[in-house]
């Protein structure tokens, strides 16, 4: 009798703890600054494809899509993965891809000004995939999968409720009433969060099988690199003492952060400190390794676990200023 | 309010009788939650299955088929020992758990753009690859590159995009080396060579004696590669057999 109380009292408080953590109704300002910010930043990385847009991704260029192609096809089978998907490889003309190019390009605007926000941020989630599968090998890095992910969680969400277009829009219907809290803008958070915790991990799991990151020494080889360098950080081999020791503490600590991450983020007491950990890491490697866009996207998907009344305290401010100096000039013209 | 009683209940674990008495707390609390229980249940399916995923593909990633533990190569009559069994010998153990989640969500995280790992500069930091590239213009002008190169991929994010070019064709192999010659030839209007080379660095006793991280000496070519201008978008592939990449040291086919 006991045994079986006590283990359905346990499902009973598990699942209840369960839905309070993906179900409680969130307030969404922490999802609108991360719409905010991540679609500034699906912008520019995308307005930066405009430079040499035909040779990456159109039908030739570097990788032809045939070529591709090829490369997306499994060992033994004859076509290429139907998975594979991007509408870069249907597009042939070239007028036709910078039509493609600027309707994307016009989504991440209006995703990062927060005008019909939840179509754009699945609008911007569908386009952001098709330009990655497109360089997918080829001229992606970590940035393409970081960029995704963000969009492809604030599509889930209320994403402009706050901070956006759509806010003033209704206010300007009369509509006044104050911004409800959300479940769904709760689970685009989590899912965030989670997954954040889980790229931390699998990315401290694999520099711990480097020889380098166990000796103290891969932060050296990092900055040493001087196709990535972006600030000359290699003063510090003139210091023969200290320097090594300096190398050593920032690989370790780099090392143990990112495998404790997934653990040290969600107690109260340790998140400030692991957060402000991924701000020195994300600014650092900005810094030094020309990494910003990839720094800036990491620092966004931290935002996650930042509390909304937080965001509010910081952002609102600023927002009411923005909203009343730029924003409300312009509407009563 | 709700996290009020939470707090309560972790601070104090009451007995079974107090905590009977609070059942029905429990059960109000839950439906406080403005989704229907039903609900809930499906987003949660969802959830765990979209998490496990997202987890199965750099676990994948992350793990070796493996040797038995003691596992001593087989040796020949000479007593040296021999390669490694090759990798669909049943002496290799597969990690099965990892494969056959991955296998089975295979084509959701291609969906998404979720089929990939993590490894950011990773297992080891190591050096890089660039391109060097000569293209003989039709009037007999040189053009002459670098992939990456500060002069003209700008902003920074241009120049990674060459970097990562120059990078890729490791993971693409020599073919993809001959796609670049034959773009640049395209572009160009004219034949082209093309370097890859390998860019070593320098640990810190050679840089505290001021040796450049960009020193000749630190470059190393590995790959040589001839390209000419591709005919049509669908010619590309079908490059005569005398055309074909001049030299990969150590690439395979």
């Amino acid at each position: 009798m006991g045994i079986f109380a006590d283990t359905r009292r346990y499902v009973a408080e598990a699942w209840q703890a369960w839905s309070r953590f993906w179900f409680a109704p969130k307030d969404p300002a922490t999802l609108s600054l991360i719409r905010l910010l991540a679609g500034s930043l699906l912008f520019y990385t995308h307005l930066v494809w405009s430079l040499d847009l035909q040779a990456f991704l159109g039908p030739d260029g570097w990788l032809p899509v045939d070529y591709l192609r090829t490369i997306h096809t499994l060992p033994g089978d004859q076509q290429a993965q139907w998975s594979v998907w991007s509408l870069f490889f249907l597009i042939k003309p070239p007028w036709l891809l910078w039509c493609v190019h600027v309707f994307a390009l016009l989504v991440f605007l209006c995703l990062m000004l927060g005008l019909f926000s939840r179509a754009m941020a699945t609008l911007a989630f569908l386009l952001a995939v098709s330009y990655a599968h497109r360089v997918s090998p080829g001229a992606f890095f970590g940035l393409e999968k970081i960029n995704c992910m963000l969009a492809m969680y604030l599509m889930l969400g209320p994403c402009g409720a706050r901070y956006s277009l759509d806010s003033l829009r209704r206010l300007r219907r009369g509509i006044t009433d104050p911004v409800r809290p959300s479940t769904s803008a709760n689970v685009a958070i989590r899912l965030t969060q989670v997954h954040l915790c889980i790229i931390y991990l699998f990315s401290g799991l694999a520099k711990q099988m480097g020889e380098n990151w166990q000796a103290g020494t891969a932060v050296w080889w990092a900055l040493a690199n001087s196709e990535y360098q972006s600030l000359d950080m290699t003063w510090i081999a003139s210091w023969p003492k200290f320097g090594p020791v300096l190398v050593a503490l920032l690989t370790h600590a780099t090392l143990f952060w990112e495998m404790y991450y997934c653990c040290l983020v969600w107690n109260r007491f340790t998140r400030p400190l692991v957060l402000w950990m991924a701000v020195g890491v994300h600014v650092g490697i900005a810094l030094c390794m020309g990494m910003i866009t990839f720094g800036l996207a990491m620092l966004y998907a931290n935002l996650a676990f930042i509390n909304p009344t937080t965001v509010r305290r910081w952002v609102d401010p600023l927002a009411g200023w923005v909203a009343a100096n730029f924003v409300a000039p312009i509407a009563n013209k | 309010m709700a996290k009020k009683r939470q707090e309560q209940s972790s601070d104090e674990p009451p007995p079974l009788k107090t905590a009977r008495k609070k059942k029905p707390t429990t059960q109000r609390a839950a439906s406080d939650l403005p989704w229907h229980p039903f609900w809930r249940w499906i987003v949660s399916l969802i959830v765990v299955l979209h998490l496990t995923a997202v987890l199965s593909a750099p676990w994948d990633l992350a793990t070796l088929d493996a040797l038995p533990p003691g596992y001593a190569p087989p040796s020949d009559a000479n007593g040296r020992p021999q390669p490694l069994p090759p990798p669909e010998s049943v002496v290799w153990q597969d990690p099965v758990v990892t494969r056959g989640l991955h296998r089975f969500f295979h084509d959701y995280l291609n969906l998404l753009y979720l089929n990939h790992g993590y490894e950011f500069f990773a297992p080891d930091p190591a050096g890089t690859h660039v391109i060097d590239y000569q293209v003989t213009q039709a009037d007999g002008n040189v053009a002459e590159g670098r992939l990456p190169s500060h002069d003209g991929q700008w902003p920074r994010l241009l120049y990674h995009r060459h970097m990562m070019l120059a990078e890729q064709t490791q993971l693409m192999g020599p073919q993809s080396g001959q796609q670049y010659a034959n773009h640049l030839a395209t572009v160009y209007g004219g034949p082209s060579k093309m370097q890859l080379k390998m860019h070593f660095l320098l640990p810190p006793h050679r840089v505290a004696d001021n040796t450049p991280l960009d020193a000749p000496s630190t470059y190393q070519v590995i790959g040589t590669v001839a390209g000419h201008p591709r005919v049509s978008a669908h010619t590309s592939r079908n490059i005569p057999s005398s055309e074909a990449p001049v030299s990969i040291p150590g690439a395979q086919p």
